[in-house]
């Protein structure tokens, strides 16, 4: 009887001209903008020079700081506390102040001291901006005599030669196309049921809570399969940024996570009397696991007890197997730990969601 | 003196759809005034263009002499609504509705109180449970006393007691009646025949026409075959045979402390139309819902279709049909769609289906609203439709909740023309019902006063034993002697 | 008056009685800030890093001492050849490897860092940081300063940026969705029939949501204060001035989401795809608006979080006067000013 339910949901969601528009064309938009969008690459940092020194050795640094690509030269200001206030106005992010005898510190063998001062209320942009500025500086004060450990580190970047940020973001996006899709759309399913009074009917009929459910979490793997050929697609057509590792790897990884989704999805549905109410916990819960799971921060930097929440959290053994495989090209063994974790968590969460709906009260 | 409403050749429409065409009628100061037709005659749109909520694309309408379209905050100030689909805030207890609404039209409960009374009475004791928690009917006179405890100039009431018993139904009209001593001017639509005999005169409207206005008799005379179609004959069921389908002994469903169903014992035969009557919040629904396997029982004991309705629920549900109160067809599925859902549902084959659905549509003269959504029918249609769909798969009995809630006398009749196929067809049929017409036409009826079996019998037996001319009476005299008004 | 204050009253009870829904939106704030103060940063810390060296001379040894002792790097192996590190990378059991030279002591070859760069950013601050700790950076002669923020603590940021989201949630989603639920049920057939002039009804409608945000806004600067220590160094009058300004359009957004939509279905949807995401996206909140494309920057100049985040991280952390954010918050009093116009004269006294 499993069919007859399944068609069922398939032209329900046909005939809601809204979710069909919403199902082809938010994985296009969020491909074609969020990859420019989600770009911590810091750049074009505005930078105001104090030159007390005015020597043709401080405008020397002040030139080769105009022609970095990060930055943007603000100008110069006569005082630091002229260029604070600039700071203040939000004109500048961070000034550079060259001390007086500069240039006379320096043909003197001495180290004259430089001050940079950064608006940190970023902290990531002020600490990348003034580190940045601080190799100009060092690299501008012994032109000549470069020292020999300096020149002789190289490095080497793996799986993303030109730091491209864009490599970085499309298997996180991948993630958050998956659970808005196959994590809201059901759990607004079964409390529509229960507002528009169908679920009555239904729980009066034979029919099982495992067909029903299932029913329910089919048509969305489904969309789920679709939505990530169109990501894949169109990483590869607008970026270029293609799969290293085997796609069957990525599929098998995404089904698992939009099964896990749509019976969260579903669980929360079970629970909740209204619309509201579904949306919001469901907001609440995806937003705590996006955050925790290294979509965009490093995992490895959280403290200890924040760092444990990972072990339970689906999306980052997703994040991490996903880009394990999309980036840096690894095979089955290297994500076989986060696929038996998904695979734990899907049947988890799909058993609870057969449990959680009610037939008999 | 001047009339209270002057409505001139108002026409509306919604796209192609014509609500009303060039309808003029008006209304007397302190009259009583009926509106009556089947679904889909207009009846809401014009209740919206008095109450300003809609403007009219052609004539003119007043109320209280001020013109519906320019001078809407007068008439604001005037009126009194209680619109069709009304429902309460469900989050706010009986009293807290009931004192907003009151400071809504600037007045207050205790000031209001006798304008009310007959209703609110019934459910006083209630006044802290959240509406949203009450009985279908009782809901409905909530609303009926919110709507009602300001005295406006016009009262505006559409359809306002569907799903109420028929006893409550006669205390509002009573009640309407002294505010009509008061001056005020009622206007109503109902499709009850004897709230509709309680009019001073009628408007009869169909398909936005008005085909005539006169006092209630002559109108339903005039029009019979819609209003007063010739009864249904019930040849007896042969098949009624002495074995039991449905068996309860010492029924009990406790809220709380509350005993929704009160140890309630009776018996179904196969083949038989078994009405199951009661006021609202007798425990009617509850005990329905007990059979058909969504609740369990909180004691006592019972089988339908020789199964145990506590352990073997799943295999009950294979072999009943039921229709709840609430319509629940899929809106947004055709009419074959749904029918080949819940076919398929209760394991018909595909080819069977779609030969039965097209059998189905035929015999109800349906054929070419085959791929329709369910949404675009009108009312008395999908209720024929979900009945029709309940015994689609040939249950044993099929449970019927209230199914002809808010329908004209002539669609109720076609409904019980299949209900009596179906029982012909040795279905056995389980139903509840507020129209007391339609108990008579129960093989056996049973009536539920505060969560116990009052009285079972046939409907003979029932009138003589009871003294009564009819079933209406016989309710009234048994559900006067109530004391609790609750679910 | 009577009027206002029963529906103010109605309104707050449908708020109070939904206890899950209330329970999320104090949650909410909460949860965020702690994860964002504590939970989450881009510090550099424990980078697992592998050795790749063939011989353990003196200057190879200190410098893996310093790498060791340093809290950013864990040194979880050492091996042989640069292929063996690579292959631990890729299957992220390190994320960099160090590469000494045959000779590194002689330094004639010097060293090589080897990264997974899948995450550009934190690929550069490592080398950076690996750089700094194994050259010993005694040639800095630079003094750099932090302003404003001297740990460097992501919460500064982002204490702004929650209060922009949370406020325009709560606001705009929810009076949205209570003024339609009303149109759904309805119920509002009822009110405008009432004698209650129309501005009555929105305006009650919208003051218990205007409490609960404000309500949300103090716990949030209470919180970020005395919990995450973020320095609240401007004048909190001015804080909570801007605030109930961006508080006003957010309920104005609402009002005009309600009169388009029909049901709540259609209301969360447009709230959630409308508000929330341009909000969270094109905000600046998590992602800086400079280095986005030309296009997308000017989208953004029309998302009014964006101005009240500005606003808020200058009051609040820089500290500055009022004066300084006089365009921000003229931006918001025009953006305020039209939307609650359009949906004033949108807001429709009879029905369809």
């Amino acid at each position: 009887m499993i069919q007859y339910l399944i068609q069922k949901e398939f032209l329900q969601i046909r005939r809601n001209s809204f979710i069909i528009k919403l199902i082809i064309a938010f994985p296009i938009m969020v491909m074609c903008v969020m990859p420019w969008v989600m770009n911590q690459e810091v750049k074009d940092i505005r930078v105001s020079v104090v030159d007390n020194d005015r020597s043709t050795v401080s405008q020397r640094l002040v030139h080769s700081i105009g022609q970095n690509s990060h930055f943007v030269f603000c100008g110069q200001h006569p005082s630091y506390y002229a260029a604070l206030k600039e700071i203040e106005k939000s004109r500048t992010d961070i000034v550079l102040v060259i001390p007086q005898g500069y240039s006379r510190d320096i043909t003197l063998g001495r180290k004259p001291q430089v001050l940079i001062a950064a608006n940190a209320v970023n902290g990531t942009k002020g600490g990348i901006g003034s580190s940045y500025l601080s190799q100009i500086v060092t690299a501008n004060l012994a032109p000549d005599a470069s020292t020999p450990l300096h020149s002789n580190i190289s490095t080497h970047y793996l799986y993303n030669k030109h730091l491209n940020y864009k490599v970085f973001t499309i298997p996180a996006l991948l993630a958050i196309v998956m659970m808005m899709m196959c994590g809201f759309l059901p759990a607004l399913n079964i409390v529509s049921e229960k507002e528009a009074g169908t679920i009555e009917q239904i729980n009066v009929t034979p029919v099982s809570k495992w067909s029903f459910i299932l029913a329910k979490l089919i048509p969305y793997w489904i969309i789920a399969l679709f939505i990530v050929t169109v990501c894949l697609v169109l990483a590869w057509a607008i970026y270029g940024i293609t799969c290293q590792g085997s796609l069957w790897l990525v599929y098998l990884l995404t089904m698992l996570l939009a099964l896990f989704f749509s019976s969260f999805g579903l669980i929360i549905s079970n629970y909740s009397n209204t619309l509201q109410q579904a949306i919001f916990v469901m907001w609440f819960f995806v937003v705590c696991l996006i955050l925790l799971s290294g979509l965009f921060t490093p995992t490895r930097s959280m403290p200890e007890w924040s760092y444990a929440t990972t072990y339970i959290n689906p999306m980052h053994y997703f994040i991490d197997a996903v880009r394990t495989v999309f980036i840096r090209g690894g095979g089955f063994s290297s994500v076989a730990r986060q696929v038996s974790a998904l695979i734990g968590f899907s049947v988890v969460m799909g058993v609870w969601a057969v449990v959680s709906y009610k037939k008999n009260t | 003196m001047m009339n209270a409403i002057e409505v001139h050749n108002i026409s509306k429409s919604y796209g192609k759809v014509t609500a009303l065409d060039d309808v003029s009628f008006s209304v007397g100061r302190g009259e009583v005034f009926g509106l009556i037709g089947p679904d889909g005659a207009g009846k809401s749109s014009m209740f919206r263009i008095l109450c300003t909520l809609l403007e009219p694309e052609r004539g003119t309408a007043t109320v209280d002499g001020y013109d519906t379209v320019r001078q809407m905050k007068e008439i604001r100030r005037r009126v009194g609504y209680m619109p069709g689909r009304f429902s309460l805030y469900q989050d706010l207890t009986v009293l807290e509705n009931l004192e907003f609404f009151a400071t809504l039209f600037g007045t207050t409960v205790a000031a209001g109180y006798d304008s009310i009374k007959a209703i609110y009475s019934q459910i006083e004791r209630f006044h802290d449970r959240k509406a949203g928690a009450l009985s279908g009917g009782m809901k409905q006179k909530l609303a009926l006393s919110c709507a009602l405890v300001h005295s406006p100039s016009v009262l505006f009431l559409d359809e306002p007691t569907t799903g109420v018993d028929p006893v409550s139904r006669k205390e509002l009209w009573d009640m309407l009646e002294t505010l009509k001593e008061r001056g005020i001017t009622i206007v109503a639509a109902t499709p009850y025949l004897d709230e509709v005999r309680r009019c001073e005169r009628v408007a009869f409207l169909d398909h936005g026409h008005l085909r005539g206005i006169d006092t209630p008799d002559t109108i339903l005379d005039r029009f019979a075959d819609i209003f007063n179609p010739p009864g249904i004959e019930h040849g007896k069921t042969t098949g009624a045979a002495d074995e039991n389908v449905i068996e309860v002994q010492h029924l009990v469903k406790a809220f709380g402390d509350f005993r929704a169903v009160d140890d309630i014992s009776f018996s179904v035969k196969r083949g038989e139309i078994f009405g199951f009557l009661g006021a609202n919040g007798a425990g009617k629904t509850t005990a329905m819902h007990i059979l058909t396997g969504l609740n369990q029982p909180s004691g006592g004991t019972g089988t339908v279709m020789g199964y145990d309705i506590r352990t073997q629920y799943e295999q009950i549900k294979k072999r009943i049909g039921y229709m709840s109160q609430k319509f629940s067809l899929y809106e947004d599925l055709t009419v074959a769609e749904n029918i080949r859902l819940y076919a398929g549902i209760y394991g018909m084959k595909g080819k069977e289906i779609a030969r039965r659905t097209d059998e189905l549509l035929q015999r109800l003269q349906f054929s070419e609203h085959k791929h329709d959504l369910v949404s675009s029918l009108p009312l008395g249609w999908k209720q024929k439709l979900a009945f029709s769909v309940s015994i689609f798969h040939e249950p044993g009995i099929v449970f019927l909740d209230e199914p002809t809630g808010g329908v004209d006398p002539a669609t109720r009749r076609q409904f019980w023309e299949l209900i009596y196929d179906a029982a012909a067809r040795g279905i056995t049929v389980f139903v509840t019902t507020h129209y007391m017409d339609e108990a008579e036409y129960c093989d056996r009826i049973s009536i539920m006063v505060d969560g116990k079996i009052s009285a079972l019998g046939t409907p003979g037996e029932l009138k003589r034993r009871f003294r009564q001319p009819d079933m209406d009476h016989v309710f009234t005299h048994l559900a006067r002697q109530a004391t609790r008004n609750s679910d | 008056m009577k009027h206002f204050i029963s529906f103010i009253q109605k309104e707050s009870r449908h708020i109070l009685r939904d206890r899950r829904t209330m329970l999320i939106l104090f949650g909410m704030p909460v949860v965020l800030m702690l994860i964002f103060g504590f939970a989450i940063t881009n510090d550099v810390k424990n980078v697992r890093t592998v050795v790749v060296t063939s011989q353990a001379d003196h200057l190879t040894r200190q410098a893996i001492d310093r790498l060791a002792v340093s809290e950013y790097f864990d040194i979880t192996a050492t091996v042989g050849t640069s292929q063996e590190a690579e292959r631990l990378i890729r299957s992220q059991r390190a994320d960099m490897a160090i590469v000494f030279g045959k000779d590194f002591a002689s330094k004639k070859s010097g060293l090589q860092f080897i990264v997974d760069a899948s995450d550009p950013n934190m690929a550069q601050q490592w080398t950076t940081y690996a750089t700094q700790t194994i050259v010993n950076p005694q040639l800095s002669t630079v003094n750099s300063k932090m302003l404003y923020n001297p740990q460097m603590k992501s919460a500064y940021n982002f204490v702004p940026a929650i209060m922009g989201v949370l406020l325009m949630l709560i606001c705009a989603m929810m009076t949205s969705i209570s003024i339609v639920r009303e149109k759904e049920k309805g119920t509002m057939e009822v009110l405008l029939v009432s004698p209650v002039r129309p501005l009555t009804i929105i305006i009650a409608k919208t003051v218990p949501y205007l409490v609960l945000a404000l309500v949300i806004l103090v716990s949030i600067l209470l919180m970020a204060r005395y919990v995450l220590d973020v320095p609240l160094s401007g004048s909190v009058v001015w804080i909570i001035a801007v605030s109930i300004l961006y508080i006003l359009l957010a309920l104005s957004l609402g009002l005009l989401i309600s009169n388009i939509s029909n049901s709540q279905h259609m209301a969360l949807l447009l709230s959630a795809m409308v508000l929330l995401m341009p909000a969270v996206m094109l905000s600046g909140m998590l992602f800086p608006i400079e280095s986005m494309p030309p296009v997308l920057q000017w989208l953004s100049a029309v998302i009014p979080p964006r101005y009240y985040i500005e606003a808020m991280r200058k009051l609040m952390i820089m500290g500055v006067g009022i004066g300084e954010v006089v365009r921000e918050v003229i931006i918001l009093f025009i953006m305020t000013a039209l939307l609650l116009a359009v949906s004033l004269a949108r807001f429709k006294t009879r029905l369809e």
